[in-house]
């Protein structure tokens, strides 16, 4: 595959770790954070904490879109699936989010219709073969998913297919790496920015992170190079004393991000006063609803949800891992009661949970007592 | 993905993925896609190029 081999070759790989071995002070370590699940996903995969001296330390963030919903926003999506005549849609890796009372999966089971879909695009093509039944999109991801809604939101309305609606769990990344930052005791040296993410909203977003809490950020691509020289580039402005934003990912993202996707989410999307985040309690102006220009299309308002509040399962810290307080085999439940195949929280489900990751690439290394 | 046609019309193009299947996609959002082009798509949208 043109553009990904290139970013997967070992002696290239073996040298940026070599750089990084280089750059590392005697005497002191680093916690970097990668903020996206995706490279939660490619260090695991690719075994790069294990190219990683000592010193160098990853902490997962909070980009896993999947990973941060709340359990009442699952039961909430259930909810609209069992209402008569509803097309429930959503992404595949929502099917199995458990929430209080079994998952999309065991709903559709029990006879609701819930249809994976791969895009938004294709839950609006059910509504238009299907124009007597409602079909629902649950939406989910952050700014990199929702322009594809806004998108489609756009042309149902333009087409007038009434059939249709959404329910918008979309949030936004920089919130919760305020409320992070602000976070007592948080000791986090750099970010390891997300590439996809910045694609949509640009550099400038996250120039408050160097500016007012004094921590270099990264904007790291997803192939094992480009993190290897993301963490290079983060201990090269350490060890230089510079702090600021840097585009490592720059062959995909442009420094003003992409214009007119911000475009057409400020059409459909509003921010919501509040939303509650997994692990992370309720932050102000961190997520989107549908414009009132839009809310003929708004799940919400057409169907009513109850909106109940669930407090996570006690045994699951998925909590704890989304801070980056604890890491996944350090979780009570991991690896035993709480599974891919029997997840209990949401970290356990996604690819980029960092539960999930590190159980499918990670967890035999260690087993075996070797650096992964 | 690699796209194999384009339909500026629509806004709407035909591409391949990383398994070789192919995917409509989305392309209101960049300018003069062509095909050959490498574009970075997330949910069936393309939101930039792979300008490597």
């Amino acid at each position: 595959m043109r553009f990904v081999q290139e970013f997967r070759d070992p002696a290239l790989g073996r040298a940026l770790a070599g750089e990084i071995l280089a750059s590392v002070e005697p005497g002191r370590t680093y916690k970097l954070m990668e903020v996206c699940g995706g490279h939660t996903h490619s260090i695991y995969r690719y075994g790069i904490d294990g190219m990683l001296p000592d010193e160098v330390e990853l902490v997962h963030g909070p980009g896993c879109p999947v990973c941060v919903l709340p359990m009442g926003r699952v039961d909430d999506g259930i909810a609209l699936a069992h209402e008569p005549n509803v097309i429930f849609t959503c992404f595949g890796d929502m099917m199995r989010v458990p929430g209080s009372n079994g998952s999309l999966l065991e709903a559709k089971a029990q006879g609701a219709d819930v249809r994976m879909v791969y895009s938004p695009l294709d839950a609006l093509a059910i509504a238009r073969r299907n124009p007597d039944r409602e079909v629902v999109f649950f939406a989910i991801g952050f700014e990199t998913t929702a322009p594809s809604t806004a998108l489609t939101l756009r042309r149902a309305k333009a087409e007038g297919i009434a059939n249709f609606s959404c329910m918008s769990n979309h949030v936004t990344i920089v919130p919760p790496l305020r409320a992070l930052l602000d976070s007592p005791g948080l000791e986090i040296d750099g970010f390891i920015g997300p590439g996809h993410v910045c694609t949509v909203v640009g550099a400038r977003p996250f120039g408050f992170i160097p500016a007012e809490h004094g921590r270099p950020f990264v904007i790291s691509g997803f192939e094992p190079l480009d993190v290897l020289q993301s963490i290079g580039m983060l201990l090269a402005q350490i060890a230089q004393g510079r702090c600021e934003v840097e585009n490592q990912y720059a062959r995909v993202v442009p420094w003003e991000g992409n214009a007119r996707a911000l475009e057409v989410m400020a059409e459909v999307f509003e921010l919501r006063p509040h939303f509650e985040w997994r692990g992370l309690g309720f932050i102000s102006q961190s997520a989107l609803k549908l414009s009132d220009a839009y809310a003929e299309l708004d799940a919400e308002l057409r169907f009513g949800v109850p909106g109940v509040r669930v407090a996570d399962p006690k045994a699951c810290q998925c909590g704890e891992v989304l801070k980056g307080a604890i890491k996944p085999w350090e979780c009570k439940v991991f690896g035993t009661a709480c599974t891919p195949e029997r997840p209990i929280g949401t970290c356990m489900v996604s690819p980029e949970g960092a539960c999930a990751a590190y159980y499918t690439y990670g967890r035999y290394a260690r087993e075996r007592g070797i650096s992964v | 993905m690699v796209v194999l046609s384009a339909d500026a019309a629509t806004g709407l193009a035909v591409c391949l993925d990383g398994e070789r299947r192919r995917r409509t996609v989305e392309t209101a959002l960049l300018e003069d896609v062509r095909p050959g082009q490498t574009l970075l798509v997330h949910a069936g949208t393309a939101l930039a190029r792979d300008a490597a």
